[in-house]
Formats: C-alpha cells, sequence, structure tokens
C-alpha cells in the first residue's frame, strides 16, 4: 500500500515525467532543421513495484531513458555511399576543368567565311581541331600559289594560332593539374581536422557515459556528422568499441583509436608533380577507395592525365613532321634547311621566328631555283591525310577527334554514375530522414499527449491535497 | 514510410533541381539547335563531327584550288589562243608565198613574219598574278628569250625555263596542273606547247626558218619542209586547246562532286549534333508544366501543417 503521501509523491514523479516528455518533445521541435540531428524518445517504464498483501503494487512511471532514433546499418550505408558520391564528383570536376581546359566544342551557328558548318570555340578560334586544319588548308593554299606573298603570310598566321592554341592548351592542363594537386592537399588537412574532431568527440562520448548513465545523443550526432564530412574526403572504415568511441581507418591503417589520433594525411610528390596522399608515419602511398581524394587522384591520372599526354605527342608529332618535310625545301631565295616550327612539344611550339620575319622563306619548292614549283607544299598538305605510326596510325585530326572523345567519354560516364549514385543515395537519405527526422505534426500531438498527462496528474495531487484534508480534518 | 518534417522540403528540393536542370539543358538545345555541343554531350557523335567538320573544310579547300586551276586554265587558253592566230597567220604565209610572188613581195611577208614571231614571244612571255605561265616551276624569269640582230630580224629565240610543272591538289591524292610548258624537248613528262620533240614541233624555229627563207627567197624550201613544220606546230597548239578543254571540264566534274560531298556533310554534320525542334520543344513544355505542378503542391503541402488546426 502506497498510502496517500506515497500517492502524493507517485503524482510528483508523474508530473516529472510527463514534463520531461514535452521537455523532449520541444527539444526535437528546436532540432527540426539541424542537420544531423536524429530524434530523441523518452523511454517510460512503469516505476519498482512494492509488495503487499494483495500482490504487487505499481507505484507509477519513470522516465528510464532518452533513446535516439538512428539505425547504425544505415549511418554506416550512408558513409560508404557518400564516399562514392563524393569520389565521382570530384572526377567530374576534374574532367570539366579538362574539357574546359581543351575549349573544343561544336558550335553550328559560327558558318565562317568557308561557307561549310566550322568547328569553333566561343568567339570562333579556339579548338585546337579547326587550327589544325586550318594550318593543313594554309599548306595547300601555298602549293596551288607558291610564290605569292599573301597566302604565304597566312600561313604563317594560321601556323601561329595553332601554336599558340598548343601553348595555351598545355598551359591549362598544366594549371588543372596544380590545382587538383592544390585541392588534394587542402583534402588532407581538413581530413586531419575531421580525424582529431573525432577523437575529440570520442573523449567526449566516453567522457559522458560514463558509469552507463545513459546515451550522448547529441555529441554522437555531432561525431556522426564529422564522419560523413570525413568520408567525402576519404573512404573510411569505422568500428564502434564497446565505451562509446568509434576507431577510425583508412586503407586498415588506423587513425583514430579511441580518444587518440594515431597518425595524419600527409600529401606528397611521388615524382612528376604526381601527388599522393600517405600516412605521416608512412612512406608508402595509401589506397584510398573513395572520397574526393580517390576522385581527383583518378581524374587527374586517368583521362585528364591521358589527355596532356596525347596533346603533347601530337603537338610534337606535328613539329617533327612538317619539319621534316619543310628541311628538304627551298624558300623563294633559294633558302634551304630551315625547320617550320621551332620548339619541341606543346608547350613551347612556335612558327620558325625566321620565317615568321620572312614568309618568303617558307621552303615550298623542291627544287632549287625554281620558285614555281610546289612539291614540298603539296606534301605539307599532305601530311593531313597521313597515318602517322607515332599517332597509332591515325592522322593528326584522327587522333586529337580520338583524345576529344575520349575525354568526353570520361566525363559522360562520370556524368551517368553521378546521376545513379545520387539516386542512390537520396534513396538513402530519405530512408534514413524516415527513421531519425523529426516530425512535426508526431511532436506536436506528442506535446498534447503530454500536457494532457500533466494537466490529469496535476488533478491527481490536488485530489490526494483534498483526501489528506478530509484525513486532518477527521481529528476536529 | 514515415515521412518527417524535412522529407516534404528535401524531396521537393531534389525534384525542383532535377526538373530545372532538364529545362535548362532543353532550353540551350532549343535556343542552339543543337543536341551536341561539348565532348561530354556525345562522345561518340563529337568525334564523327570533328572528323566531318575537318573533310568539309578539306572540301571548302579543294574548292579554292579549283578556283585557282581554273583561273590558271582560261589565263593559259587566252595565250595559246593568240599563239594558234599567230600559226594561222604564219601558215597563211607560207601558202601565199610561191614561187609566183616577187622578191620585194618575200620581203614584206618575212617583214611580216618578224612581227609575228616578235608577238608570239611577248605572247609566251605572258603573266598571270606576276608568273610566267609557260616557264615550267621557274616562273620567276621570262621563258623565252629573244636575239634580233641590227636589222630588227630575229636570229633566235631560246627557252630558259623547265620541263616540270607545279601541280596541287583538287582532292585527296589527286595532284593536277593546268599550266602548260613552254618546250620540253626530253622525250618525257608533260608536252611542250611550243616545241616537243615527240611531236615535232618547235614553233619559234620554225618561224625563224619561214623568216629567213622568205628574205632569202628560197621557196622551194619553204614547200618542202616550212610548210609541213608549221603545220606540225599548228597540230601541237590544236593538242594543247583541246588538253585545255578537257582540264575545265575534269575541274567542273571535280568542282561539282565537291560540292555534292559538301552538303552531304552538311547533313551528316546536321545528323549528329542537331536537335529535332519539335520533339525538344514538347519535351520543354513538358518539363515546365512539371515544374510549375511541382512548385503548386510543394508550397500547398509545406504551408499547411498540424499547427493551423492547433488552438
Amino acid at each position: 500500500m502506497l498510502g496517500l503521501f506515497g500517492t502524493l509523491s507517485m503524482a510528483n514523479r508523474a508530473l516529472q515525467t510527463q514534463r520531461q516528455g514535452s521537455e523532449i518533445a520541444g527539444q526535437n521541435l528546436a532540432n527540426v532543421n539541424t542537420p544531423g540531428y536524429s530524434r530523441q524518445r523518452v523511454n517510460i517504464a512503469t516505476s519498482i513495484y512494492i509488495s503487499t498483501q494483495i500482490g504487487p503494487q505499481g507505484t507509477g512511471a519513470d522516465v528510464v531513458s532518452i533513446q535516439q532514433i538512428r539505425d547504425a546499418l544505415l549511418d554506416r550505408h550512408i558513409g560508404a555511399e557518400i564516399s562514392v558520391r563524393s569520389a565521382l564528383e570530384s572526377e567530374q570536376r576534374g574532367l570539366q576543368f579538362g574539357q574546359a581546359a581543351l575549349g573544343q566544342l561544336i558550335d553550328r551557328q559560327a558558318t565562317g567565311a568557308e561557307g561549310a558548318a566550322a568547328a569553333s570555340g566561343v568567339g570562333g578560334q579556339h579548338g585546337l581541331a579547326e587550327q589544325l586544319s586550318d594550318l593543313f588548308n594554309a599548306f595547300q593554299s601555298v602549293s596551288s600559289n607558291p610564290t605569292s606573298t599573301s597566302e604565304r603570310q597566312v600561313l604563317i598566321i594560321k601556323a601561329q594560332s595553332l601554336a599558340t592554341q598548343f601553348n595555351q592548351v598545355a598551359d591549362r592542363l598544366g594549371d588543372v593539374r596544380t590545382s587538383l594537386n592544390e585541392s588534394l592537399s587542402s583534402d588532407a588537412e581538413q581530413a586531419n581536422i575531421a580525424l582529431e574532431d573525432i577523437a575529440k568527440l570520442n573523449e567526449q562520448i566516453v567522457t559522458a557515459e560514463i558509469g552507463g548513465s545513459g546515451r550522448a545523443n547529441d555529441l554522437r550526432d555531432i561525431r556522426q556528422q564529422r564522419i560523413e564530412d570525413l568520408a567525402k574526403l576519404a573512404k573510411v572504415d569505422t568500428v564502434a568499441n564497446p565505451n562509446g568511441s568509434v576507431d577510425i581507418s583508412v586503407d586498415g591503417t588506423t587513425l583514430v583509436s579511441g580518444i587518440n589520433v594515431l597518425d595524419t594525411l600527409q600529401t606528397y610528390d611521388a615524382g612528376g608533380g604526381q601527388f599522393l596522399v600517405r600516412t605521416s608515419t608512412s612512406g608508402t602511398p595509401l589506397n584510398i577507395t573513395g572520397g574526393s581524394i580517390k576522385g581527383t587522384i583518378d581524374a587527374r591520372d586517368g583521362e585528364l592525365s591521358a589527355l596532356q599526354a596525347e596533346v603533347e605527342t601530337l603537338a610534337a608529332t606535328l613539329i617533327t613532321e612538317v619539319n621534316a618535310v619543310h628541311a628538304s625545301g627551298y624558300g623563294l631565295a633559294g633558302t634551304t634547311g630551315e625547320s617550320f616550327f621551332s620548339g619541341t612539344g606543346s608547350a613551347d611550339i612556335a612558327v620558325n621566328a625566321i620565317l615568321v620575319a620572312d614568309p618568303g622563306r617558307i621552303q615550298a619548292s623542291g627544287v632549287s631555283g625554281a620558285v614555281g614549283d610546289n612539291s614540298v607544299a603539296v606534301a605539307l598538305a599532305q601530311l593531313a591525310e597521313k597515318k602517322v605510326g607515332a599517332l597509332g596510325n591515325q592522322t593528326f585530326l584522327e587522333n586529337y577527334g580520338q583524345s576529344v572523345a575520349k575525354l568526353g567519354q570520361g566525363l559522360n560516364n562520370s556524368d551517368a554514375q553521378l546521376a545513379n549514385q545520387q539516386i542512390v543515395e537520396n534513396m538513402l537519405l530519405r530512408q534514413r530522414d524516415s527513421v531519425s527526422g523529426v516530425s512535426l505534426d508526431e511532436e506536436m500531438t506528442d506535446l498534447i499527449k503530454y500536457q494532457r498527462a500533466f494537466e490529469a496528474n496535476a488533478r491527481m495531487v490536488s485530489t490526494i491535497d483534498e483526501m489528506l484534508q478530509t484525513v486532518v480534518n477527521l481529528g476536529r | 514510410m514515415r515521412v518527417t518534417a524535412n522529407t516534404f522540403p528535401n524531396s521537393l528540393l531534389s525534384q525542383l533541381t532535377s526538373l530545372n536542370q532538364r529545362q535548362n539543358r532543353l532550353q540551350s538545345q532549343a535556343a542552339t539547335g543543337q543536341r551536341v555541343r561539348l565532348p561530354e554531350d556525345d562522345p561518340v557523335a563529337m568525334r564523327r563531327v570533328l572528323d566531318l567538320q575537318a573533310e568539309s573544310k578539306t572540301v571548302a579547300q579543294y574548292e579554292r584550288n579549283i578556283a585557282r586551276h581554273e583561273e590558271l586554265a582560261n589565263a593559259s587558253f587566252g595565250v595559246i589562243k593568240g599563239l594558234k592566230q599567230v600559226s594561222d597567220r604564219a601558215r597563211e604565209i607560207s601558202i601565199s608565198a610561191d614561187n609566183l610572188k616577187s622578191p620585194t613581195e618575200l620581203k614584206l611577208y618575212a617583214k611580216e613574219l618578224t612581227e609575228l614571231i616578235k608577238q608570239a614571244v611577248q605572247a609566251a612571255n605572258s603573266k598571270n598574278r606576276g608568273d610566267y605561265i609557260f616557264a615550267g616551276t621557274k616562273i620567276d624569269q621570262p621563258p623565252y628569250v629573244m636575239t634580233t640582230d641590227a636589222e630588227g630580224t630575229v636570229t633566235g629565240v631560246s627557252y630558259q625555263g623547265n620541263t616540270s610543272l607545279a601541280e596541287s591538289e583538287i582532292a585527296s591524292g589527286i595532284t593536277i596542273t593546268t599550266q602548260a610548258l613552254g618546250e620540253n624537248n626530253s622525250g618525257s613528262g608533260p608536252r611542250g606547247l611550243l616545241a616537243d620533240n615527240r611531236s615535232g614541233a618547235d614553233f619559234f624555229n620554225h618561224l625563224i626558218a619561214l623568216q629567213d627563207h622568205l628574205l632569202s627567197g628560197d621557196t622551194a624550201s619553204i614547200e618542202a619542209t616550212d610548210r609541213e613544220n608549221l603545220g606540225k606546230d599548228e597540230d601541237n597548239l590544236l593538242y594543247h586547246i583541246g588538253s585545255n578543254g578537257a582540264l575545265q571540264s575534269r575541274l567542273e566534274t571535280t568542282k561539282a562532286l565537291g560540292g555534292q560531298r559538301s552538303d552531304t556533310l552538311e547533313a551528316l554534320v546536321s545528323q549528329e549534333t542537331d536537335a529535332d525542334l519539335a520533339e525538344t520543344l514538347v519535351r520543354l513544355n513538358q518539363t515546365q508544366t512539371a515544374y510549375e505542378a511541382a512548385l503548386q503542391s510543394g508550397g500547398k503541402i509545406l504551408s499547411s501543417s498540424l499547427l493551423d488546426y492547433l488552438r
């Protein structure tokens, strides 16, 4: 038997319980838009019973715990998918840089003086494809008019704009590489900050939960958020410890163990400007399988470096092929042996300064003393159709077209993969939102539920109070 | 599924984003009329279009080369016609100059022939765009040099051009020349216009011989050799007039073929890159409707909650 005072204290506890219920509803409402927040629920259980002659009797209700509604499996899935998405995103970003650097696009509206549809960049003269065909066509013009200074001048100008375009593309692709390397370094730095934060949060969680006094829900929310931030940068594996801390490892190397950061990430130059990521204490690169670090490395070492190499080969081959033919010819004044292009690759290709100064020295004639001969100019023009061994038995334009198509294919693939990945991630996020998200309707009904219960229990107190008065008045 | 406070805004946002992306893509397709613009749009089509456009530019270049060839062929034809007139007149003279003519008359003929030779040399040294037409590839100097004696009689005309011609492309791998060679006694290569040992033509020397025979009154030699020789020269000129005409019609044909090819290329590029405008616009409309519907329904749902009904 509780007795009147026992009942009064039961009503008192019940009031506290219902108040706490509305407090949690309030906490949920307050955090409805907090990123990473998962809803909480008060677990109410009947208090310990007491034995009486007529059997056990209940003593009201108590709040036993505040539970966070979270699905650990879902969290892990989302972490992994975030890594995949982030990797694809940064790969796509890197390739888009490459596409922009190349500046090759089809503009059907740009119908030049040639009448036919012209491939052109913004403003007309940017794509390498157009300038390559312009060069060979200018050779043609010189071949059909070998003594014309104006045709020679046009050839010089076309060759110069091709050379400049090569320089610019090489420059831009180099810049893209540099900026990708920089973003690797900043990713690694951010990852290190996240690792430190996670270790700190581990410490706070372990301290808060010590002695089994419930869970540090909000700290766990923040830690999950930080783990997902980290997953955006690099794919990590997490292991939950019984004391509430989480261990973080990358590619089998433990970086955070409990409350300690064992190791950090570091970028280093693996040679030739190829920045890779390793741990500070190890010399070997980590094989990171997800996150923006992986995407950046993939884009840089995949399509982009292939493109860079192909543009380089294209320029170098153009220089050697054109020069080999040109050197054997004779200029208008009988000069011979000059090269047409100077330089050795895409970065330094330029038109021989001697020819620029005097286009008459372009060696179009194949016979000394016969200025009307055009055999060298014809041979130069016919290089456009030549299948060159160094270019995989393709012509210059075919080879360039293939490079463009390869880059486009890579970008196209990552576009498609990213779209798919987005769907997967969205589905999982929706699922998590459905489990852990705050529903306003639910919280409002909870609020009313607890309010009513509070009112009822308050009535209980006043009823017991009246009963006590009755009892006290009995003695009068 | 449990729908929570953020489920609606989140999914509305992602729906609106994807509708916006689609609208943007369709709008830019409608505006540019192009399905493919960047390599990522359709890499395979991009590559084909690059090849097709390069070919189209090459075809345009061949057209320019052909125009240049036509110009030269026309210029040569004009000169050859002039030379033919000289040859006609010389033959007339060789026929008129028989043993019935007096030495004075023959001398007058000789005078006319000297002028004809000078006219022919002048014609053979014609230029087109500053280049000597009949000098082979030594187009920077006059192909014929004439020597005369004190009385102005032509004593010799020598050729100082060479025997090769510059050919340039009129289609992939096909080179031609519309230039005629002044003289070719090597027995191989292009046929000489005024002298060629294969046809026996040697215009200037034959004219000089006729001039000399007229001066000396040697009508027997005129009858015996000069008439026949001049006949050979005329045949040779006729051969060149014929081949010039054949070349011009070949150029016409090639140009027409090039024009057809460039139309075909245009159609192929269009097939690869152009957007179907009707389809694009219908899709754009569809997407716009969906976008508006999403905005309207989303706005309605977001603005109402249980709070509106609690007092």
